[in-house]
């Protein structure tokens, strides 16, 4: 068995942007995402402290 | 259960297959079927995933867990935002521009057929068994508290899902999910607010979250670093990104949910969105089980909340063992809201050191009382868990909340129910026709045939799974093996994605005995050693893709 052509056409942007679709480069949202981690995290650890 | 309880149950059934119909009522070819065109806009592929994911099963026994456990549950999902980036920047586009239909065409194109048909199968199996758990553990919880028979539950959810999905395709049913979440989300925020007010006039929600801190219930965050405990800082933030990674970036259930969008630009929006949201999300359904848990710190409870189990136990040989177990509930209730109430009258948790003391003490007797219960319930059925915490939510809901709000909410866990089985069975119906039927069996056939065939594999995966959950009760034990079966293929999926995706040099030969030693690997983990199953996947993960590379190296390829 060989591999058939793919029948389905393309989406409308298959070839669209490299950018990152928030903060403007991937970097930046992986630190977006980080920072917003760290904030739940110690969020969460003031809420533990507060009522344990 | 009132009239008005079973007109908004009634309502909102009928109102998801006439909004399901419509929405997927145009479908001339398999594209449209399975892939809704790819014409979905970011919010609905988004809450699309968040449904899937979420079964009936995450909106009782989460409340549960924060009501018998605590919040530390929510580490699990620590590592889903890391996930959720790293996928949006690899597997979407990837998946996007290959054009396919399944994450396992994508592997053919890469390496060949071989690896296409293993992962294929590997996932028809691994969910095929899940997706009759999915409809048999929600309608066994449904069946006890709404005294239906277990076959009419079944019966029913399944019966909805297979009119408008068989019907409508992925259309029908990612809109669905997109009303199924705004119904689910509703009828918790409802349940929080009123577990709240429902507190005596004098505790506050503040003075509530002292109580359940006293009592170990909002530890949320763990640093120890133990693999054999399942619920930790590191376990979640490791082993919960490859988890995460290997769900929603290998499994199809998952993977349909973003070939549907619009665009590489509109999918990736939609996993970061469910990134952003997920933890908080988790967060909150835990705290409403901590509000269960606060609100019978006032009101005494159930000694045992599974109330068929309660009533056989009652009319059995145990029933005396069951009484003096009652009595001592009373009275270890009524010590410690005596307790609790000095406790609070004493101030500041920290200024009453001697208070707090005693609190706990009086908690770990009323504690000792329901592990008790629990233990009688295994020795009157062993085939029981003697585990009631899928019905310590939905006992708090039939006997409190107010008429119409229980049919809402009753409408909101058969609504979850739903939107993870759908999801599951578009995926299911989809690998067996595009991987499976109209690669082996029967290509080069036109659209309107495979759009025939697409329909009755839809249902022919409806009808499976409702006879699935007919006969899932005289499989005992089997059932937690069933549960566990997809973490044992996850690591090994992940791995072959990988490679896919990020080692060009490795090749097909390599990669496919590489994820039949990592297979072997994760079945002798979960076999003969305590290690958590959150860790089989960085185990399983890390092996085939050590293994393929040491496979290429020894051929010379």
């Amino acid at each position: 068995l060989t591999t058939p052509p793919n029948t389905r056409p393309p989406g409308p942007d298959d070839h669209a942007d490299e950018r990152s679709p928030l903060f403007g480069s991937w970097g930046g949202l992986y630190a977006a995402v980080l920072v917003f981690l760290a904030a739940l995290i110690t969020l969460m650890y003031i809420f533990q402290v507060s009522f344990a | 259960v009132k009239t008005i309880d079973w007109a908004v149950l009634a309502l909102t059934l009928v109102a998801i297959v006439a909004y399901g119909m419509y929405r997927g009522r145009r479908n001339r070819d398999i594209r449209g079927y399975f892939l809704a065109d790819r014409s979905m806009k970011w919010y609905t592929v988004a809450l699309s995933i968040m449904a899937t994911q979420a079964s009936a099963i995450t909106f009782t026994s989460t409340p549960g867990l924060g009501y018998a456990d605590g919040m530390r549950f929510v580490q699990y999902y620590f590592g889903l935002p890391i996930a959720m980036v790293i996928l949006a920047v690899t597997a979407v586009p990837a998946f996007h521009r290959s054009g396919v239909y399944t994450a396992y065409e994508y592997l053919e194109n890469r390496f060949d057929l071989r690896m296409r048909i293993l992962t294929s199968v590997i996932f028809l199996i691994g969910r095929g068994l899940g997706v009759g758990f999915s409809i048999y553990a929600p309608s066994l919880v449904l069946s006890v508290m709404l005294g239906w028979d277990m076959s009419l539950t079944s019966a029913v959810i399944g019966g909805v899902i297979i009119i408008y999905a068989t019907s409508g395709g992925v259309k029908a049913i990612q809109w669905t999910h997109f009303q199924q979440m705004i119904v689910i989300l509703s009828g918790m925020a409802i349940a929080f607010f009123v577990a709240v007010s429902l507190l005596p006039p004098d505790v506050s929600f503040a003075d509530s979250l002292r109580v359940a801190g006293a009592m170990g219930r909002l530890k949320v965050l763990d640093f120890s670093f133990d693999p054999n405990d399942r619920y930790t800082f590191w376990s979640g933030i490791i082993g919960g990104t490859f988890i995460a990674m290997a769900y929603f970036g290998t499994d199809q259930s998952q993977v349909q949910r973003y070939l549907t969008g619009q665009s590489v630009r509109q999918s990736r929006m939609a996993l970061l969105f469910n990134g952003i949201i997920k933890v908080p999300m988790q967060f909150m359904i835990l705290l409403l089980g901590v509000a269960v848990f606060s609100f019978y710190q006032f009101v005494e409870p159930p000694l045992y909340f599974n109330p068929s189990e309660t009533e056989r136990i009652r009319a059995g040989e145990f029933s005396a063992e069951y009484s003096r177990l009652e009595s001592w509930h009373h009275v270890t209730f009524e010590a410690k809201k005596t307790m609790i109430r000095e406790y609070l009258g004493a101030g500041a948790g920290e200024a009453s050191p001697g208070w707090r003391k005693r609190l706990v003490e009086a908690a770990s007797r009323s504690e000792k009382v329901r592990a008790d219960m629990s233990a009688l319930a295994k020795q009157a059925d062993p085939s029981s868990d003697g585990n009631d915490v899928n019905f310590i939510f939905l006992s708090f809901v039939i006997h409190y909340l107010p008429a119409g709000f229980i049919g809402l909410l009753f409408a909101c866990i058969f609504a979850a129910t739903m939107s993870s089985t759908s999801g599951e069975l578009s995926a299911l119906a989809t690998c067996s026709v595009v991987d499976v039927y109209r690669r082996l069996v029967r290509p080069g056939a036109d659209e309107r045939h495979y759009l025939i065939v697409s329909r009755i594999g839809m249902a022919f995966w409806g009808i499976y799974a409702i006879a699935f959950a007919q006969f899932a009760g005289n499989l005992g034990a089997l059932i937690e093996a069933v549960n566990i079966v997809g973490s044992l293929f996850y690591g090994t999926m992940l791995g072959i994605f990988l490679i896919a995706f990020y080692i060009k040099r490795l090749g097909g030969w390599a990669t496919f005995w590489a994820a039949l030693i990592g297979e072997a690997v994760v079945l002798s983990c979960a076999g003969f050693t305590d290690i958590s199953w959150l860790w089989y996947n960085v185990i399983g993960c890390a092996t085939v893709v050590g293994a393929a590379a040491a496979l290429q190296w020894v051929s010379g390829e």
